[in-house]
């Protein structure tokens, strides 16, 4: 069949059946056994703009296609989630994902993404998962896009469908990937510097600090397993969410309200006051204090430890370290210099500072078993320059001292 | 759950949905929602598509309530109706993350419906069960946003047109919203605000909103360093707004006090000073405008007309507007309305305000009580309460003839009986206002709490007298045109019970200071009983400038007048007692002239009074106290002497007294000598008597009665006795206990003696008191009888002597002993027990019981004058005999009497 007769078939369905078929086509057009020609490419893709998409109508210029409706919208991730659960090859699954989201400039397909991605974590649909795992680390985990479809995630399943949580924990076992370059863009959102303080909503880090504590090869996982990709593309380098998460464990005691133990209090005063109001819930108010969760400060912790335990795990035995980059622990400098820098103006010690000594541990901690583990890769000397450029701190200087004598 | 049932079932759900969707009919309706609803929870990404739908079932099922009012019967408008009712709780329960989408879409949704559907009337779209969800839903998600959400998605709604009902839907739901629309209400131009803003009004704290939003944009243009230029159209469209919009208008006026203060007022005038004039600003509309404020807004504008040439302008503007106005009989004015409600205010005003406040008040007042009767008469009874100088009474005066003489047009059939409407009016005013000024009297006064009490402090009542008097004054100077008709003087005469009850009242009051200590009854309440008095002196009762008062009143206004003159006769102050006494007898004159029943009320209780209630005030003594129990003669007597008895000694002593009284004491001269006749109180109260019967004719019928009373008062029991004289023995074996009984009675009370004289000044009267007299001579009889062997100058014969000599001096008086016998008086001193004895039995005695003393002896003169003739009715000499042995006897020390007495005598016999 040629194909422009190709078109002409498929331009006697209507949209969702049409919809069907086009993945059909595309499949026998780009998963060959070879690679595909410039012109099946080109197809492929108009076929996709046109028959998927609905971008352009039937006579095929673009910029004037009808687009969908959300019904649409939703019967076309029903078949592309059928599609992609039934497909059998891990690589031409990763092949026809990519070319259907793989274009940067289409707002209209990220959403679509958006919502197939919601709807795989609904689902707990690992094949999909798995290929939006792949998209996030072939688009990159901190471009805007990925961080569009991490916020949209998040908006999903943290803010809206707040009851799926034990579902979401278990997705770290079923999509690895998934989770870990999910992390990744997630980490990029959140506590960026101490002046805006956004932090990640509560039970977002619980699910977090309990995927990355219960599994410490989680955050490795991207790069211990590489993704199947179409013959001929270039992988991308997984980046790890471990640096991230070291800036969010170390960052949070500056950020974080006062004092943990005001934190503490404050938590506990709100109920005693509902107490005296309404006496009559006295004792339901009781057991929900007994079986508290963790406070944000003690889930850092936790999470904080979780990451420890990835970077020991994270030792590759052959080849460069991968784990975390040199450059991204140096970022941090500059922000706890400013919060010392604040602490000074403020007239107060340096060394009395129980948050900034927190944070300086925990990042002497972080940089310590990173080091001695091999994780960290690029510049190490620059690191620990600026390293030495922050407050004292007696943990740290030992680290650095140790550090660069090994050098 | 397992993960991949559950993904099964998720993908099965979105399938459903998906495919049922684009295959819909009304039928799977209900089961779409479901899984819709699921499909929202369970996979929000979905919601887009989930809402899109709703919102077409909602828009269907709009179009079917609309439509079908039966549509009970209908199984597919059924369905979409049960598909609206499960989507309303779920989107109104999602919580605060949903609502940044649902609210807008709520909105959206909003609009569109409300677009499509811009041809039904709102109220029909708003009933509409869908509709009501969706709005529940809206008010329920909007109030979890943000401001600033909150915000979008009120202009949202602002912005379409048609949609201002559901704005002010919601914001009646949602208070909170008010602050939002308000001041954005303000923003869209005069029609539409009005529009907006009129669906707000049905909702109490809107108004709060919008008149913190007025106030923000009108504080803004007077702010000192606002640019003037620019802003300076904002109070033209505010007053255009106002002019449209009674929500605008109330909001602005509400506390107009506090918004147009005079700081604030003298900035306005800053800022309007010197500029052009403004459109819509202009007098006219202004008054416009005004007329539907409410009263604040009026006397604010008074109090400022005091500083402004311009608000004086104004005020008469809207004044002369309002009289205009009024006289459409069919027209409500908001701002009388207003000034109805609150004419306490107006009223208060009206008494401490400056004079042009005075003034324009009681024009205003004058069109209230045009056109609210009850409004009248309340204003009249206020100002007739409170009026405290001449200038206020003055207004009244103008109100009451202003309010009668508003327009009537000439065609009226019933100007005559409108004239006696409003004089039923005034009459039921000035009833009012005594009834409230009684009542007033009686409330808790801070100023008696306090113990600050201003020393001229009168009673309520007091005052109210005081200007009716004023009135009255007035009215009988005939200076005064508006007076001419005697409204006030028919009124108050029309009320002549009513008073007669509060003087009676006032009257009646003996208070105890401490028990009233907190009222105004703990003041004196002579001034106020004086003044009532006045006022009733000052009523015309003599029937010739109106009706005769009624016989109830009368006697209700006689039995007063004689408690005010009991009252009077105790007063300390003798000018005070006099003038009181004074007025009494000119009312009780007044009264009795025209009705003798009043004058048989007033005799009687007059008489009543002073001899059994207020006797001591006449002279009366006091009982004798009665003994301690150790005095009673019974147990003095029970008490046996020296216990050591001696031969031939007493074996006990009996004491002697009366019985009940102890043992007798030594008598005193002063208790046993007469109570005197002549005492300024006695011959006030005969003053009184007299004035009962004051008239022609009337003093010898008033002193009959008099008489007959006496009797009545004295001994009911010989009331029906009759005239006639019994034998002297008669007397002695049966009536004698009575006799003393009622000589003692006759003896203690100075009252009835000086009644007696006065009964015998008018003859033939006392004839019927002679029972009376009677008693007297039988007792005298005796008495002296039994003093004969007793030495003569004890106090017991001095006193039977002057008994004597009050007995002849009456009885002459009453020409009840002609000639001769007349001059027993003159005899009497002179004579011994014996002799008096003899002269009282054979010429007194004897000669009363051949010769009834009767009326019919006395004849009646051209004059009137009723006498006995004594040419005509010479004693026969078997009565006089005694007389003469004895001064013949006694020739050296009675001779001359004798010629006086008998000579005379002799040479008419010889003629």
């Amino acid at each position: 069949m040629s194909l422009s007769d190709l078109k002409h078939s498929l331009r006697k369905y209507e949209f969702p059946v049409c919809a069907q078929e086009a993945l059909v086509r595309i499949e026998q057009l780009l998963a060959g056994r070879t690679a595909p020609t410039n012109k099946q490419l080109v197809v492929a893709m108009e076929i996709i703009s046109e028959f998927i998409f609905c971008e352009s109508d039937r006579r095929g210029d673009r910029g004037r296609g009808a687009g969908l409706s959300s019904l649409q919208e939703l019967q076309l991730i029903d078949i592309l989630c059928e599609y992609l659960s039934s497909c059998n090859n891990e690589t031409t699954k990763n092949t026809i994902f990519l070319s259907l989201f793989g274009g940067m400039e289409s707002q209209r397909r990220l959403k679509v993404l958006s919502i197939l991605a919601s709807m795989a974590v609904s689902a707990s649909s690992t094949p999909v998962l798995l290929a939006v795992g792949v998209w996030l680390q072939q688009t990159g985990c901190s471009s805007p896009q990925s961080l569009q479809l991490a916020e949209n995630l998040i908006r999903d399943h943290f803010y809206l469908n707040t009851k799926n949580q034990k579902e979401l924990r278990m997705l770290a076992n079923t999509a690895p990937q998934f989770i870990s370059n999910f992390i990744t863009a997630v980490t990029e959102l959140y506590v960026h510097d101490l002046s805006t303080k956004k932090m990640p909503p509560k039970n977002l880090l619980e699910v977090i600090t309990s995927w990355v504590y219960s599994n410490p090869s989680l955050c490795m996982s991207a790069q211990l397993k590489p993704a199947s990709l179409p013959s001929g593309s270039i992988p991308m380098a997984a980046a790890t969410p471990l640096a991230g998460l070291i800036r969010w464990c170390s960052l949070a005691p500056l950020c974080l309200p006062s004092n943990v133990e005001d934190v503490e209090m404050m938590e506990i005063s709100i109920p005693m006051k509902k107490i005296k109001l309404e006496c009559e819930i006295d004792r339901s108010i009781v057991t929900t204090v007994q079986q508290k969760q963790l406070s944000e400060a003690e889930l850092y912790i936790k999470l904080h430890l979780g990451v420890l335990h990835s970077l020991r795990s994270g030792k590759r035995t052959q080849g460069p370290p991968t784990a975390v980059n040199a450059q991204h622990l140096a970022a941090l400098a500059p922000i706890v210099q400013t919060y010392a820098h604040d602490v000074l103006t403020r007239g107060l010690k340096l060394s009395n500072d129980e948050k900034l000594q927190e944070c300086l541990n925990r990042l002497g901690q972080a940089v310590q078993v990173s080091l001695a583990n091999g994780c960290v890769y690029g510049n190490v000397n620059n690191l620990l320059a600026s390293l030495d450029t922050l407050p004292e701190n007696r943990l740290l200087r030992i680290v650095i001292r140790t550090h660069q004598q090994n050098i | 759950m397992n993960t991949s049932s559950k993904s099964t079932a998720l993908s099965a759900d979105l399938n459903n949905f998906v495919y049922g969707v684009s295959r819909r009919n009304t039928q799977s309706t209900p089961e779409l929602t479901k899984t819709g609803i699921s499909l929202l929870k369970t996979f929000p990404a979905a919601r887009d598509a989930v809402l899109e739908f709703f919102s077409i079932v909602f828009q269907e099922a709009v179009n079917v309530a609309i439509s079908q009012t039966d549509y009970e019967a209908d199984p597919n408008a059924n369905s979409l109706l049960e598909s609206v009712s499960m989507i309303g709780p779920e989107l109104c329960n999602l919580g605060e993350s949903w609502a940044p989408f649902i609210a807008p879409w709520c909105v959206n949704l909003i609009i569109d419906i409300s677009t499509n559907k811009s041809n039904v009337p709102n109220s029909t779209l708003q009933s509409a069960e869908p509709v009501r969800v969706l709005l529940d839903i809206t008010t329920q998600n909007l109030t979890l946003l943000g401001p600033e959400e909150k915000a979008t998605c009120i202009d949202m709604m602002l912005e379409s047109r048609w949609c201002g009902w559901a704005v002010g839907r919601v914001v009646r739901a949602e208070a909170g919203l008010v602050a939002l629309v308000a001041p954005r209400a303000l923003a869209l131009g005069a029609d539409a605000a009005r529009a907006l803003l009129a669906q707000l009004a049905h909702h109490a704290p809107a108004l709060a909103h919008l008149k913190r939003a007025l106030q923000t944009l009108f504080h803004d243009v007077i702010r000192e360093d606002s640019m003037p230029e620019s802003k300076r159209d904002v109070i033209p469209y505010l007053l255009n707004l106002a002019s449209k919009s009674d929500v605008v208008l109330k909001a602005f006026t509400q506390d107009i006090e506090q918004t147009l203060s005079d700081e604030v007022v003298r900035r306005l005038g800053a800022v309007c000073g010197g500029g052009a004039r403004w459109e819509g600003a202009a007098p006219a509309s202004l008054v416009q405008l005004l007329m539907r404020t409410d009263a604040r807004c009026l006397l604010l504008l008074l109090r400022h007309a005091r500083n402004y040439q311009f608000c004086r302008q104004l005020l008469e503007h809207l004044l002369q507007k309002l009289e205009y106005e009024c006289l459409f009989p069919d027209k409500t004015i908001p701002l009388l309305t207003s000034a109805a409600e609150e004419i306490h205010m107006i009223r208060e005003k009206l008494l401490d305000g400056n004079q042009l406040e005075k003034y324009s008040l009681a024009r205003l007042l004058i069109l209230i009580c045009y056109n609210q009767p009850s409004e009248f008469v309340s204003t009249i009874s206020y100002l007739l309460q409170y009026s405290r100088d001449d200038a206020t009474l003055a207004l009244l005066v103008r109100i009451m003839s202003g309010t009668a003489s508003m327009h009537v047009p000439n065609d009226t059939p019933d100007i005559s009986t409108d004239t006696e409407r409003y004089q039923d009016f005034i009459r039921t005013g000035v009833e009012h206002a005594l009834r409230d000024a009684a009542m007033s009297d009686t409330q808790i006064k801070r100023c008696f709490i306090e113990g600050n009490v201003p020393k001229d402090q009168k009673t309520y009542m007091h005052y109210f007298c005081l200007n009716i008097i004023k009135l009255l004054r007035w009215e009988s100077s005939k200076r005064v045109s508006q007076l001419r008709g005697r409204a006030v003087g028919r009124a108050v005469q029309a009320s002549l019970y009513r008073l007669g009850a509060a003087l009676q009242h006032y009257a009646a009051l003996l208070r105890d200071p401490q028990l009233h200590h907190c009222t105004m009854r703990s003041l004196n309440e002579m001034p106020t009983c004086h003044a009532l008095a006045e006022v009733l002196d000052r009523v015309d009762m003599s029937g010739t400038k109106g009706p005769l008062p009624s016989v109830e009143s009368v006697l209700k206004v006689v039995q007063a007048t004689v408690k005010y003159f009991f009252r009077c006769i105790h007063e300390p102050d003798v000018m005070n007692k006099v003038r009181g006494t004074q007025t009494a007898c000119r009312l009780l004159r007044k009264l009795c002239g025209h009705s003798k029943l009043a004058r048989a009320v007033g005799l009687r209780d007059l008489l009543e009074a002073a001899m059994f209630r207020e006797e001591r005030a006449f002279g009366t003594r006091a009982e004798p106290r009665a003994p301690d129990t150790d005095d009673l003669l019974i147990h003095l007597n029970q008490k046996h002497g020296p216990i050591t008895q001696l031969t031939q000694s007493h074996t006990s002593v009996f004491h002697a007294g009366i019985i009940g009284k102890g043992v007798r004491k030594k008598s005193s001269h002063d208790e046993n000598s007469l109570p005197p006749i002549l005492t300024t109180n006695n011959e006030l109260l005969m003053g009184a008597l007299m004035a009962c019967m004051d008239g022609n004719s009337g003093v010898v019928e008033g002193a009959t009665s008099v008489a007959l009373l006496l009797v009545e008062l004295v001994s009911p029991d010989v009331m029906y006795n009759g005239l006639p004289w019994p034998d002297e023995d008669f007397t002695k074996q049966v009536s004698i206990e009575r006799e003393l009984y009622m000589r003692a009675a006759l003896e203690a009370s100075p009252v009835c003696r000086a009644a007696l004289r006065r009964c015998g000044g008018a003859r033939p009267a006392l004839c019927l008191a002679s029972a009376l007299l009677r008693a007297a001579a039988a007792t005298l009889l005796h008495r002296l009888r039994a003093l004969l062997d007793r030495h003569t100058h004890s106090p017991e014969v001095e006193r039977e002597r002057a008994t004597l000599t009050e007995l002849l001096s009456t009885m002459t008086l009453g020409q009840l002993l002609p000639h001769p016998l007349s001059h027993m008086l003159e005899l009497a001193p002179e004579l011994t027990p014996n002799e008096i004895v003899q002269v009282l039995r054979d010429c007194l005695w004897n000669y009363t019981r051949d010769h009834v003393p009767s009326p019919a002896l006395f004849t009646c003169d051209a004059t009137g004058l009723h006498w006995r003739d004594p040419s005509s009715c010479k004693p026969p000499a078997l009565y006089t005999d005694t007389l003469r042995i004895i001064i013949q006897k006694r020739i050296a020390k009675l001779g001359h009497l004798y010629p006086i007495m008998f000579l005379n005598l002799e040479k008419e016999s010889s003629n």
